[in-house]
């Protein structure tokens, strides 16, 4: 065997390894949802069973939690996406001292850690005498989820062609009704990604909102609850559900996103 | 700046621009952090003496960590062990990035691409929770190893920090790979092929081109993965044991447990001056700027 | 109605840079203009001034005597056509043929005939339901004139429209051009650096470099006589030799060039007795055989180059000073004759050459 194909082997090999470590969490956790015992394992084997997704349905305080979570997430799309767009604006558009200085400031929530985050927004809203709940959290989260989107948007924005604006102005448009009928649309498909990345970032965040949940209670608070206290099978089926959920609509995305990337490529 | 943003918005959107990027960079990113390091340096009170004659600006709560030699040893324990998860993640995405870049068709990449972005659209919680489930002590690892006669007792993955490694790697390899793959798909393939014909050996290869055009992708991917690793909350609270806290969990009870905001600000803001310094380091290392991270 | 352009002793400055010195031109209406430069000579700025997209400095933009200072972009009777032709991606042809009428709030019956008319101006028509990305460069071209023109504009900027089309089409749509701007009778302003472009298409053109105008004449004129050295060496082809001015007598300059000894030509601008000058002979002037009242150069020939329709000889004067002239003869006048090496005794007629008073270089 040549030393070429020993390396070839190499790396066929680290890379199997590496798939393997990345997919058996998410196997492990969807058998242990079908295993007859009270506790979430897969061994030993006690034969398959459907009753967790029973007692999941059963489970008042998660659907509780599972409402909560899509409120929050609702209320940071709404606010996150607007000044997410209005600082991939903003960036494209200003030149000039003092730019590199708000970039970094825009940048920072992403390069600061998330209980931070949290903390910081309890601290200043608590002299506002507002306390944790699900108003804080939206808050928190909106604070890093708008620096993801401006990261989004301003990639495609960046790509834009301004003289299409100026054509527009040319042909009587006001900067309005430019930026309405050209610019928006040309963004679209960023906007599109950017809300269903805050949606996601907002569902499944845990350091911060655990500092800002008061008693309102997230669904990824409450299984993180669930593993450390009362921990059955249960928790596996939401697991499994949510899992399933998430990778359709990745897959979904992933999908839509490259027949929008072939689209652009054509013309 | 406005005016630029007049000139292309025209004056209503311009306001509505700069109004909404005010907002949002002074309530909700600058005065929190800012109030955040103020009540750092107040004391604890009661409600009817904030304000009064014992409200003053003070070192305490910072002494309270280098008096607390549990606290102290959990800090330095955090830092050092986020620089252990960054280097193994490091080492781990390196070659996955390499590959996908410049060695799979890009077919195969973008399958494998496609496979990495998946788990990694799912909760890190339920990420977390199922190591929980591999690695316990009557788990299918211990199992397996076992039936394979590599052990003979069942190992406790879940007692020291180990899991949290194990934990935290997964965790936060994504935001390693993505960062390098990106840099070093943008080198060009030529000049691997020169390095190679120029009777360049792999390792001298990837050391003296492939590295040296990755360094903002590599930076960013450091960067990124240690301020995730130092700020976790929910791995080591899901994998780790009771005697291996993080510091996260020490900041968390003194909100929620000891009620003495002041001191959790406090070592908030110790936490995020280490992670501040993490970047600054990293970006004098690498040679690279702000503007080079999170592209 | 009138729709002439008028630029009022216009100055651009962006900071130090003076982009524009103070220029006065006016631009006649129904007149197909262009501004012809180089790249970097300012000619996109006259047209983002006349446009709207940039202010002058000092003086203004007149169009139909209308001062046009505070009147923004989208308020001036005017209408682009971009270098890249900046067509909407995200529209059909007709949406796109039809935004300007679109945001004046031009009924969609009303915006559906224009557009057939327009597209049938444009001899595309049914192209209305297409995406702009199934049309072909020419056709790209034909709709950024139709949208244009959608708007009823009293005036058509147009900046170097072609200059991404292939050859052929590029001379086609020359002849499209003009026969469009016929057709309509609106005022045209066009910039390139193409002089073929100018020179067949425009009624006027204005020679830029550096910022300043050099000359406005018509394509003949321009040609026959260039009032600066550089209008004489950027359009068309050249032959410049340095001199000093000797003698000038009734409009004709003698000039002393070294070794070449005195030679004569027209006298073109700012030329004066004891003065650097230079003279400038086309290479389609030189003659191989002398006629009457010709004056003659002894040179050798450098190359032949068989190029089609003509040729051309690249030579040098025998005398030590090593001139280069290139002489271009038609191609029946070939013979084996003409190869390297071979001394040759070209001739010009007086009134063929120019002289121009300064350094070519200025």
């Amino acid at each position: 065997m040549s030393s070429e194909s020993i390396m070839r082997f190499g790396v066929r090999f680290y890379i199997g390894i590496f798939f393997l470590y990345l997919f058996t969490p998410l196997i492990i956790m969807g058998l242990a949802t079908f295993n007859d015992s009270r506790f979430p394992t897969v061994s030993p084997w006690r034969g398959a069973t459907l009753k967790w997704f029973d007692a999941l349905a059963q489970d008042g305080a998660m659907w509780q939690a599972l409402w909560t979570s899509i409120i929050v997430a609702a209320g940071v799309l709404v606010v996150a996406v607007p000044i997410g767009i209005c600082c991939a604006l903003f960036l494209s558009t200003v030149q000039g001292k003092g730019k590199t200085f708000i970039y970094s400031l825009m940048m920072s929530p992403l390069l600061t850690p998330g209980v931070i985050v949290g903390i910081s927004t309890l601290i200043f809203w608590k002299g506002l005498s507002v306390n944790g709940g699900i108003f804080l959290t939206v808050i928190a989260q909106t604070t890093f989820i708008s620096a993801y989107v401006m990261l989004m948007v301003l990639a495609r924005l960046q790509r834009f062609d301004r003289t299409l604006e100026n054509a527009a102005l040319s042909l009587g448009a006001t900067q309005w009704q430019a930026f309405r009928r050209i610019l928006l649309p040309y963004l679209k498909p960023a906007i599109i990604s950017a809300a269903a990345i805050a949606f996601l970032q907002s569902f499944e965040n845990y350091n911060t909102t655990l500092f800002v949940k008061g008693y309102d209670t997230t669904l990824t608070v409450y299984i993180a609850s669930k593993v450390r206290t009362g921990l059955t099978p249960a928790v596996n089926a939401l697991g499994l559900v949510m899992i399933t959920i998430t990778i359709l609509l990745a897959v979904v995305y992933e999908w839509k996103r490259r027949k929008e990337a072939a689209n652009e490529t054509e013309s | 700046m406005l005016n630029q943003l007049k000139a292309r918005f025209g004056s209503g959107l311009a306001i509505g621009i700069v109004g909404m990027i005010a907002i949002w960079l002074i309530a909700l990113v600058v005065l929190p952090q800012l109030l955040m390091v103020d009540y750092s340096f107040r004391p604890n009170l009661l409600p009817a003496d904030i304000g009064g004659p014992k409200d003053t600006y003070s070192l305490v709560n910072y002494e309270t960590l280098f008096s607390n030699h549990i606290h102290l040893k959990i800090f330095f324990k955090t830092i050092w062990s986020s620089v252990l998860v960054t280097a193994l993640t490091l080492i781990v995405s390196y070659p996955i990035a390499f590959y996908l870049a410049k060695v799979a068709t890009p077919q195969k990449a973008a399958l494998c691409l496609l496979l990495l972005i998946i788990p990694f659209w799912i909760n890190e919680i339920l990420r977390t929770f199922s190591w929980y489930i591999i690695l316990a002590y009557k788990g299918p690892l211990n199992a397996a190893l076992l039936g394979l006669g590599l052990i003979d007792r069942p190992i406790r993955f879940l007692s020291g920090d180990g899991g949290v490694l194990i934990g935290m790697v997964y965790a936060y390899i994504l935001f390693m790979i993505f960062p390098i793959y990106n840099a070093i798909e943008s080198l060009d393939t030529n000049q691997i092929k020169a390095a190679r014909n120029l009777g360049a050996g792999w390792i001298r290869t990837h050391w003296r081109v492939i590295i040296p055009h990755a360094k903002p992708g590599i930076a960013t991917g450091c960067i990124m993965t240690f301020m995730l690793a130092a700020g976790s909350y929910a791995v080591p609270a899901l994998l780790g044991s009771p005697g291996s806290r993080w510091f996260t969990q020490i900041i968390y009870n003194w909100f929620f447990e000891g009620g003495n905001w002041n001191q959790g600000a406090a070592y908030a803001f110790l936490l995020l001056v280490i992670c501040i310094g993490f970047i600054a380091l990293v970006m004098r290392v690498f040679k690279v700027g702000l503007g080079d991270i999170a592209r | 109605m009138d729709s002439s352009v008028h630029l009022d002793n216009v100055v651009m400055q962006f900071g130090d840079f003076t982009a524009i010195q103070k220029s006065d031109l006016k631009i006649e209406s129904g007149e197909f203009f262009s501004f012809l430069g180089p790249s970097g000579c300012g000619k996109t700025t006259i047209l983002n001034m006349i446009s709207g997209f940039l202010d002058p400095t000092e003086g203004c933009v007149k169009i139909g005597g209308q001062d046009m200072a505070g009147v923004p972009a989208n308020k001036r009777p005017t209408s682009m056509i971009f270098q890249n032709l900046a067509l909407f991606p995200l529209m059909t042809v007709a949406e796109n043929i039809e935004f300007g009428l679109e945001v004046r709030g031009v009924s969609k019956s009303e915006r559906k005939k224009a557009s057939d008319r327009l597209l049938a101006l444009v001899a595309l028509e049914g192209s209305g339901h297409k995406k702009v990305s199934e049309l072909s460069g020419g056709q790209k071209q034909r709709i950024a004139i139709a949208r244009a023109l959608a708007v009823e504009p009293q005036v058509l900027l147009l900046d170097e429209p072609l200059s991404a089309l292939d050859l052929k089409l590029r001379q086609h749509m020359r002849t499209e051009l003009k026969e469009i701007q016929r057709k309509t009778g609106i005022t045209f302003i066009y910039i390139t650096h193409d002089q073929g472009e100018a020179l067949t298409m425009s009624d006027r053109v204005a020679v830029m470099s550096a910022g300043r105008i050099q000359q406005v004449a018509d394509p003949i004129t321009l040609y026959r006589d260039p009032q600066t050295a550089f209008v004489a060496s950027f359009v068309g082809e050249n032959n410049a030799i340095q001199g000093k001015v000797e003698r000038i007598d009734s409009g004709i300059a003698e000039i002393h060039c070294g070794e070449l000894g005195v030679l004569k030509g027209r006298v073109q601008s700012s030329v004066a007795i004891g003065e650097e000058a230079t003279l400038f002979i086309r290479p389609e002037h030189f003659r191989l055989q002398p006629e009457e009242g010709m004056l003659s150069v002894a040179v050798e020939i450098e190359e032949v180059n068989f190029e089609g329709a003509y040729l051309t000889l690249s030579t040098s004067t025998t005398a030590t000073s090593k001139q280069t002239l290139t002489i271009q003869l038609g191609a029946h006048q070939y013979n084996d004759d003409l190869a390297k090496g071979k001394a040759l005794s070209l001739s010009y007629n007086v009134s063929d050459a120019i002289v121009i008073g300064g350094d070519s270089n200025a």
